[in-house]
């Protein structure tokens, strides 16, 4: 009984840090091992001179092969429990054959009670001998990693060549000799005596050869081939319609699991205990009566409720279930779950090597059966085997989580459920949009059959319900059913969908004589720890100061103001082109009424918005007289320069020409222009405003020539009467205003080229172009920025080929008078340049020479 | 400002005035004497920002090291700032003890 080579009698086994738990039943045992009960000390004393240092090595078989690992400590975490669970199949398998088998069980099973609380070393030493590698680390996840075992056991191609034929006996015990085998087929002797290993094999040889001609007291014949009805009084009084033919095949079938209420009169005695003992003390205690038993029954209930599934002592309580033990006590509840409702179970890993055992038990009744017997068993057979299979397959992740972690799980999503959907009146789209995006657009693109994410939460907390119901149900609550389990959870989802509906509306409890208030939340509504009152209409009443600001708001700039109203109009676009992309489409016809109201409400809602953009850049304000328009205030931020392309988007034809206007009216007021003069010494613009005139050029100049490219004549004149209005040598003296002038200019001469606008517009625009070139004329050699050396002057040149174009042959003069010095400079200085330079700057020039009919190579 | 006005109280709570200050360039001081310069991207509720083309300064108090107990009692902590820049920083909230706006020196 002890592999660790001292005699247990001496050794009391109930001592604490021997087993793996205290036993409170080890005392009983004990008397019934020695009949008198030893005290600690007593044994203690001399126990390290006596121990018998030779039979050490069976050490490893106790705790595994550590001797390839010899410098190895052992450690104190001595799996114990992993040890057994490896056996666990063949203790359940011992144990239901023991319970069948056994008609007079009722004798047997006091003393089984009894017996069942040995310590847990039994099963350690009694099973560690099996060959199946072990390795020494013993981490208590063994039974994971040992998953593929499992796999292998039931891989058909194992038992023979053709899975689907009746394996031979010999076959049988061939692959990996599994626990089932090494457990039944080597009944430890009566006395304490060790077997070798080479014992052991030997046995389990001898038997596995001889499997139906073990000698036995009760003969035991095969119940499932040949009617042995008296045998199995108990079984059959559980299941009095199953065929026998179909014996073997039907001894995986789920709803066997019920068997057990039907199985003589110590059910109700016997579940208690039955979950606790450790079985393997059966066998040992029992062996006159058990033991030939054990090699004839059949193990035609795998996964029997009365079966010993929990191989340690610590989970003696049923109720207490965890980790990997706990899908075996699936097994042990007296009150099964609904058959066939749920199959899946661990136990389909444990038929893998129980089908071994009777398929070399059926074989030697196989020789006997007729041809056509021998046809339709081998079918079953193969049926049974290829079900086998595919259920293993499906059960292969089975028992990961505990029924335990799954309600809990589901507990968690249900109240998740519960509370972001709490109030149904809350949420409107974009809320919901807000809460998980990608999952709203995942569901549009899928079809969005859930339209209201509280819609379907009554099915789905079922679909969860009925699930976790009929596994739960049996084993948390004994006496009720598995619906009363699930109506509990149900009864639970509504009492959690009221009260996430009582929640009170309003945000916050003021318990009287308390300073403080208390805010409720929850996942959707984060407590607010900060909070300020709104007063929408009261806030000048209550705010003076803000009253004062705006008493000097006009004076100087009101920075805080247009840094707002820039924040205005960013919310109304990001609003706007949200709105876009909900643009219903467009109505088919009037008939599609819905379609045509739909479109109407969208584009109202459009209009509401543009309104709001419209009114956030302030172009309509007229400010002081001293004070810059606050819309080129707007334009003197960054940010409310890149703004511009997106404005243009979102507004009417009407409005970007009053945007164009707006700009060219204030040109000298733009503090690109102004802050940007142009001189023609060496002085360079320092870093911030060249960054913001390029950003100008890039922004709102794009902008404004893509716009301008679809004026018609009449509106470039207009624009350009409004320069004329302005201070001209300013504008034209920075860069910005240059390119504006260009843009104006150019778009006239396009204009003349397609041979747009009518005789009357060409006289306007005409009558507008002299009076702005007497206004440049005067600046026309101060334009141009740095000295010749600087050569940043390619957007001047282009501005005098543009005017250039446009001018007759005495503004013409007028022009190369203007600007001779600067020609007749650049040309001089491109012969000191190299070659590409040189001819850079002589093309620049050339913009302007070729303009008015001239060329640089005729000055030189 | 009665224009802003209309908008709705513009500043219901502090970070409001934070919004204004986006794609500006803003001082940040944080904890561990420390200041960011830089223009502001993005910030969020718990005042994580998002700074583009940051200047970073480390006011670091260096202790003598020299085992010279005279000459540290006359020079007790040498200042000196390390300054570095970085293109684009993600400044997580916990650390920012100030945001302010930067003068408009220009």
């Amino acid at each position: 009984m002890s592999s660790f080579g001292f005699d247990s009698t001496r050794h009391n086994p109930a001592a604490t840090g021997f087993s793996q738990a205290h036993n409170p039943f080890a005392g009983l045992s004990n008397r019934d091992d020695d009949g008198d009960a030893l005290e600690f000390e007593d044994t203690y004393d001399g126990l390290g001179d006596q121990l018998d240092e030779t039979d050490d090595v069976f050490n490893n078989d106790t705790f595994g092969d550590t001797s390839g690992l010899t410098s190895a400590p052992v450690g104190k975490d001595f799996d114990f429990f992993g040890q057994t669970a490896k056996v666990a199949n063949a203790i359940e398998e011992e144990h239901v054959r023991f319970q069948r088998q056994q008609p007079a069980s009722k004798v047997v099973q006091p003393a089984a009670q009894t017996f069942a609380r040995i310590p847990t070393e039994a099963p350690v030493s009694r099973y560690a001998p099996q060959p199946v590698a072990y390795k020494p680390a013993r981490t208590g996840y063994e039974k994971y990693s040992q998953e593929p075992v499992a796999e292998l056991q039931v891989d058909a191609a194992l038992w023979g060549v053709a899975p689907k034929k009746q394996p031979t006996p010999a076959a049988a015990p061939a692959p990996a000799p599994a626990p089932a085998q090494a457990s039944s087929s080597t009944p430890a002797p009566p006395g304490r005596k060790m077997m070798s290993l080479e014992e052991v094999e030997a046995q389990m040889r001898a038997q596995s050869k001889k499997p139906a001609q073990q000698a036995t007291p009760s003969p035991a014949p095969q119940p499932q081939i040949q009617p042995q009805i008296p045998h199995d009084n108990g079984y059959q009084f559980a299941q009095p319609a199953q065929p026998q033919a179909a014996g073997p095949a039907d001894h995986l079938r789920p709803k066997e699991q019920s068997f057990h209420p039907g199985h003589g009169h110590p059910v109700t005695i016997l579940q208690r205990p039955q979950s606790k003992h450790t079985p393997p003390a059966q066998p040992l205690v029992q062996q006159p009566v058990t033991q030939p038993a054990l090699h004839q029954r059949l193990p035609q209930q795998p996964s029997g409720p009365a079966q010993p599934v929990q191989p340690t002592q610590i989970l003696q309580n049923p109720n207490r279930l965890s980790g990997d033990a706990a899908k075996f006590g699936l097994h042990s509840h007296p009150t099964p779950p609904i058959p066939g409702n749920f199959p899946a179970h661990p136990s389909h890993r444990q038929q893998g090597s129980f089908s071994r055992q009777p398929l070399a038990n059926h074989s030697a009744q196989l020789s006997q059966l007729t041809e056509e017997e021998k046809m339709a068993y081998m079918d079953q057979e193969a049926k049974r085997a290829k079900r086998n299979h595919k259920i293993f397959l499906m059960s292969r992740d089975n028992g990961i989580m505990t029924p335990q972690d799954k309600n809990f799980v589901t507990r968690i999503q249900l109240q998740q459920l519960v509370s972001a959907t709490g109030n149904p009146n809350e949420h409107g789209t974009d809320e919901s949009l807000a809460e998980d995006f990608y999952y709203q657009v995942h569901n549009q693109i899928q079809g969005g059959q859930r339209q209201h994410p509280s819609q379907p939460l009554s099915n789905f907390a079922q679909t969860y319900l009925y699930q976790t119901g009929s596994r739960q149900g049996g084993l948390r609550r004994h006496n009720r059913g598995p619906e009363n389990h699930m109506q509990r959870m149900e009864q639970q989802v509504q009492r959690a969908v009221e009260a996430a509906k009582n929640k009170p509306k309003n945000k916050q409890l003021v318990i009287e004589g308390s300073l403080g208030k208390i805010s409720f939340s929850n996942a959707k509504t984060p407590k607010p720890l900060l909070n300020i009152k709104r007063h929408d209409s009261s806030s000048e009443a209550h705010r003076p100061s803000s009253s004062h600001r705006n008493a000097h708001a006009f004076h100087g700039t009101d920075k805080k103001g247009e840094l707002r109203s820039i924040e205005t109009i960013y919310s109304t676009l990001m609003k706007m082109e949200d709105h876009d992309r909900l643009m219903p489409p467009p109505p088919s016809g009037d008939a599609d009424t819905e379609a045509v109201q739909r479109f109407v409400a969208w584009s109202n809602d459009a209009q509401a918005l543009n309104k709001k953009l419209w009114k956030a850049l302030r172009v309509h304000d007229h400010p002081g007289p001293d004070n810059i328009h606050p819309f080129i205030a707007l334009l003197s931020y960054a940010k409310g320069k890149k703004a511009m392309q997106r404005i243009f988007r979102h507004s009417t034809q009407e409005q970007r020409t009053t945007i164009l206007t707006l700009i060219v009216v204030n040109l000298d007021n733009l503090d690109v222009v102004r802050n940007a003069q142009v001189t023609t010494g060496e002085m360079q613009l320092n870093s911030a405003m060249r960054e913001k005139v390029e950003l100008f050029s890039v922004a709102v100049m794009s902008t404004l020539f893509t716009f301008m490219n679809e004026l018609d004549l009449d509106l470039v004149a207009g624009v350009l009467g409004l320069v004329c209005t302005r201070n001209v040598g300013l504008i034209a003296r920075s860069k910005i205003g240059v390119s504006m002038l260009t843009m104006i200019l150019s778009r006239a001469e396009i204009i003349k080229h397609g041979g747009g606008g009518s005789e009357q517009s060409w006289r306007a625009w005409d009558a507008t172009y002299s009076q702005f070139f007497d206004l440049i004329e005067p600046s026309l050699p101060h334009i141009f920025p740095g000295t010749v050396h600087s050569g940043e002057d390619v957007y001047v040149w282009q501005l005098l080929a543009a005017i250039g174009i446009g001018a007759g042959p005495d503004q013409q003069q007028r022009l190369v008078l203007a600007v001779k010095d600067r020609v007749m400079d650049t040309v001089s200085l491109s012969k000191t340049l190299p070659q590409d330079l040189a001819s850079q700057r002589l093309q620049n020039v050339n913009l302007f020479m070729r303009s008015i009919g001239l060329d640089v190579e005729l000055l030189q | 400002m009665a224009e802003a006005g209309d908008e709705g109280n513009p500043v219901s709570e502090p970070l409001d005035l934070v919004r204004l200050l986006l794609d500006e360039v803003v001082c940040v001081k944080l904890r561990g004497d420390r200041e960011l310069k830089g223009r502001l991207h993005a910030y969020d509720s718990h005042c994580n920002l998002v700074l583009g083309e940051v200047e970073e300064t480390i006011y670091v108090a260096d202790e003598e090291d020299d085992d010279d107990e005279i000459k540290a009692s006359r020079h007790p902590l040498l200042h000196s700032t390390v300054s570095r820049k970085s293109e684009m920083l993600f400044v997580r909230g916990d650390s920012v003890v100030l945001i302010s706006p930067q003068s408009r020196a220009y």
